[in-house]
């Protein structure tokens, strides 16, 4: 790897601890076959299709257009939201504004020590983001101008994306970005025939390895009062009839978050008026 | 080339006739043509050719070290270069986000061990593996990118010859491998479970697969479905529409019926390519 | 009114509360902002805090790695402090390589570390030249609203001291490690040093614990670093000079500030372990 000169740089040959735990011997089966008693009941106490407890709260960045603070269970993301500004290295006149998004995990975020450089993952729930985004956002009201989304990651315990989505769209309302509509959204695991809602990170990634035949992640976000999915998401192998489900399952489970996220923008926008 | 409103009606008409402004029906694809073992010096190669878009994927094969929490596992990585003749859009910078797209796209239809099984890469547990190194090359891009992308890398694993293992040596840290010296004795991938990707366009009250790159301006959002085994690996959105629950549901059993029928013909025509055909534009 | 006065002439806006003794957010000059920590939030770090300065949020979260020792030093471990300033915190700052002011607030931190020798890198070493202790202390800025130093020090020295280690079984015969995770220890942290920021407006008046726009409105900002009630540094790159007697109040003040804030740490502590 190519030196940074930018910062202090560690040891080529660090390792993560954990290679060398007793603990690791255990299969991905066997990690499996814990997370899911027989009573559909999880290792942290929740039913299958129970969502966790949210925690949200606008303003906690001083100088941010609009920021937002997200607590899903352990899962803790911060987005920002920056005034609109004129497209950098742009020539031709576009009707639309446009969004960028820069998503990104912290380097203790996770159980494995991610690096400062953007890879691929975060690249790719950047571009998730984008696009889900996008379809909340009236960005006709903006020709040619670029509204900034940044969202960190201080501890990605499952879930991670679909948090961000949340965060981001509460950030944006907050900052007064024009928006068709609040946007939510929600993950589901799902492995053989056990369905769980909202996983925190082991079951996150138990359910991308293949155990059995059928596994997968699905990510959805959506605008509620208009009932439109403004993005969809999967991964793994999964046969239609199940997805088909999984969309109402995280459709029904996206509008439960609505009201929450609505309350926390109201308390922004009350917060304003009481300023002024 | 942007469109003006009369002509993007004039294709939404089309559609809601289901004759289509090239005279296909909703759910045709474009003439194809495909040739595998186009590279020479790549292990495995496919070139296609769906009407105007054109794409050549060649698969490199390296030895490396699996990831240490996945020992037994080898490496798939695939990279998208688009060269700039292939559309004005790509000059300079233009092509990146949606190289960094397709990329990440194929990425996550093959990261279920059900699409290719990686466990059959592995040399010696944690310590060797194979990586496939996937380069794929747009050459000119006439719509439909991520269909035409996932039946080329599909033929070119098809393709692809690893080579066989005569003997391994250990000697504490050091790992010697010997490859064997037959040049013709190699092993082939399972590729039955390599997915396809079918784009699903929604034009005006319906959907449709395979635009062309007119069609593609027309449409309010698009879904890319890959299929494999009968079942869906990815799905994802495209472009910045959004879907109603249920219109989303017809898209994926459309694309899921339409891949199902691709992966027969596919299979039909990669099993009639016979080895050692002197055809291919490079040769 | 007032809000487009302090855009179109901010210096003359400040010279006018400056002039009453008050600062614009109604602070006196030689006020310090409210000092808030919270430790081990994060459990998929070693160790983590979270330090606010008024409303400068700054988190820390140390994670622990087995590495090998360099070989000009074989019985020391590593601590690398990196200060990051993601664009996410103050729209001064674009995505990218780290800005120049983060690769000096890095490089200070580390100095400042090194310095203070608040801990002793030889007991990060679990065998001479074969295996040692390599702690990422990853800090990065969530809220930037000026006097960056003083918080990233106190997130720092707080998710230290928050840090758990597991210990490690090394064969060097073998060259085999075992991680023993049910039995863990803390480090040994032999001194906190705390920082404060000084700002120095119209090349006389001392500002106490400086905003992002005072920093920007003044002549010159620089950091006492305390250790123990005895001086550790004192950063003043350039910019307006500054009389003798001065610096010594503000040497003072700090000290009083630097036992209050560590104070401060040590209940956070107490109050997460029980």
């Amino acid at each position: 790897m190519p030196i940074d000169h930018k910062r202090i740089n560690p040891p080529e040959d660090a390792v993560p601890y954990k290679l060398f735990t007793k603990l690791n011997t255990k299969s991905s089966q066997e990690q499996y076959q814990q997370i899911l008693d027989k009573n559909q009941i999880r290792k942290d106490g929740r039913h299958a299709s129970e969502h966790r407890k949210i925690y949200m709260k606008t303003g906690v960045i001083a100088h941010a257009k609009g920021s937002a603070y997200i607590e899903q269970g352990q899962t803790k993301i911060v987005a920002s939201v920056f005034d609109p500004r004129e497209i950098p290295n742009r020539l031709d006149y576009c009707l639309k504004g446009e969004v960028y998004c820069d998503f990104k995990f912290a380097p203790f975020s996770c159980p494995k020590r991610r690096l400062h450089q953007q890879d691929s993952q975060e690249k790719e729930y950047s571009s998730i983001m984008k696009k889900a985004l996008e379809a909340a956002i009236c960005r006709h009201e903006f020709p040619n101008f670029q509204v900034d989304v940044y969202v960190l990651v201080l501890h990605n315990a499952g879930s991670a994306l679909s948090a961000a989505i949340t965060a981001a769209g509460a950030a944006l309302a907050s900052a007064g970005i024009p928006m068709f509509d609040i946007i939510t959204s929600s993950t589901l695991a799902i492995q053989g025939k056990d369905v769980l809602l909202d996983p925190d990170f082991e079951e996150e990634t138990l359910s991308e390895i293949a155990i059995e035949k059928e596994h997968g992640i699905i990510v959805i976000s959506v605008l509620a009062t208009h009932d439109q999915i403004s993005h969809f998401h999967q991964v793994g192998n999964l046969p239609l009839n199940v997805v088909s489900d999984s969309i109402d399952i995280l459709h029904k489970s996206c509008k439960e978050i609505v009201p929450l996220v609505q309350k926390c923008v109201i308390r922004s926008v009350l917060a304003g008026i009481s300023e002024t | 080339m942007p469109l003006c409103d009369a002509e993007k009606t004039f294709v939404l008409h089309g559609v809601d006739a289901n004759m289509r402004i090239d005279g296909r029906e909703r759910e045709d694809y474009r003439p194809m043509e495909l040739e595998t073992d186009v590279v020479s010096h790549a292990f495995g190669s496919a070139r296609l050719r769906l009407a105007n878009t054109d794409v050549l994927v060649a698969v490199k094969i390296e030895v490396d070290s699996p990831f240490p929490e996945k020992p037994f596992e080898g490496k798939l990585e695939f990279f998208v270069d688009c060269s700039a003749n292939a559309t004005p859009d790509f000059e300079g910078r233009g092509g990146e986000n949606l190289a960094v797209e397709l990329s990440n796209c194929l990425a996550s239809a093959y990261r279920s061990n059900e699409a290719l099984d990686l466990k059959k890469l592995c040399i010696m547990k944690g310590r060797k593996c194979w990586k496939l190194y996937v380069d794929i090359l747009l050459l000119e891009v006439g719509g439909n990118l991520f269909d035409a992308v996932s039946i080329a890398v599909k033929s070119a694993l098809y393709n692809t010859q690893i080579p066989k293992i005569k003997s391994i040596h250990v000697d504490g840290s050091q790992i010697d491998i010997q490859v064997c010296d037959d040049i013709f004795s190699c092993t082939r991938l399972d590729i039955s479970g390599a997915p396809l990707m079918v784009t699903v366009c929604k034009i005006g009250e319906h959907c449709i697969v395979d635009p062309n790159a007119a069609e593609e301006q027309c449409s309010v959002g698009a879904v890319v479905v890959a299929v494999s085994r009968g079942c869906l690996s990815t799905v994802l959105q495209t472009g910045t529409g959004s879907f109603h629950p249920k219109t989303l549901k017809e898209c994926l059993k459309l694309g899921f019926s339409v891949a199902q029928n691709l992966e027969d013909s596919l299979m039909e025509t990669l099993g009639e390519i016979k080895p050692n055909q002197d055809v291919g534009f490079l040769k | 009114m007032a809000e487009s006065f302090r855009v179109l002439h901010p210096i003359k806006y400040y010279r006018d509360y400056i002039a009453s003794n008050v600062r614009p957010d109604g602070r006196g000059l030689h006020k310090f902002r409210p000092v808030l920590v919270n430790i081990g939030s994060i459990q998929t770090a070693d160790g983590s805090a979270l330090a606010k300065v008024g409303d400068t949020t700054v988190i820390c979260g140390i994670k622990a790695e087995l590495c090998t020792p360099k070989p000009e030093c074989a019985r020391e471990g590593f601590l690398i402090p990196n200060v990051e300033l993601p664009p996410l915190c103050s729209p001064k700052f674009r995505p990218g390589p780290p800005s120049d002011e983060a690769q000096v607030a890095s490089q200070l931190l580390a100095n400042i570390v090194k310095n203070s020798k608040c801990i002793n890198l030889q007991e990060l070493c679990l065998f001479p030249e074969k295996l040692a202790w390599c702690l990422f202390a990853d800090i990065i800025c969530i809220s930037y609203d000026g006097s960056l130093m003083d918080a990233c020090i106190i997130a720092l020295m707080a998710a230290l001291k928050s840090v758990q280690l597991p210990v490690v079984d090394y064969d060097p015969a073998a060259d085999s490690r075992l991680v023993n995770e049910e039995e863990k220890k803390s480090l040994n942290i032999k001194s906190v040093p705390i920082c404060s920021t000084f700002s120095i407006f119209d090349e006389k008046v001392v500002l106490y614990d400086p905003t992002d726009e005072e920093e920007s409105l003044c002549s010159s900002t620089f950091n006492i670093v305390v250790r123990e009630d005895q001086l550790s540094s004192v950063h003043k790159p350039g910019g307006a000079p500054i009389s003798d007697e001065k610096l010594f109040e503000c040497i003072k003040v700090s000290k009083e500030r630097a036992s209050t804030i560590c104070k401060l740490i040590e209940t956070a502590i107490h109050e997460n372990n029980t």
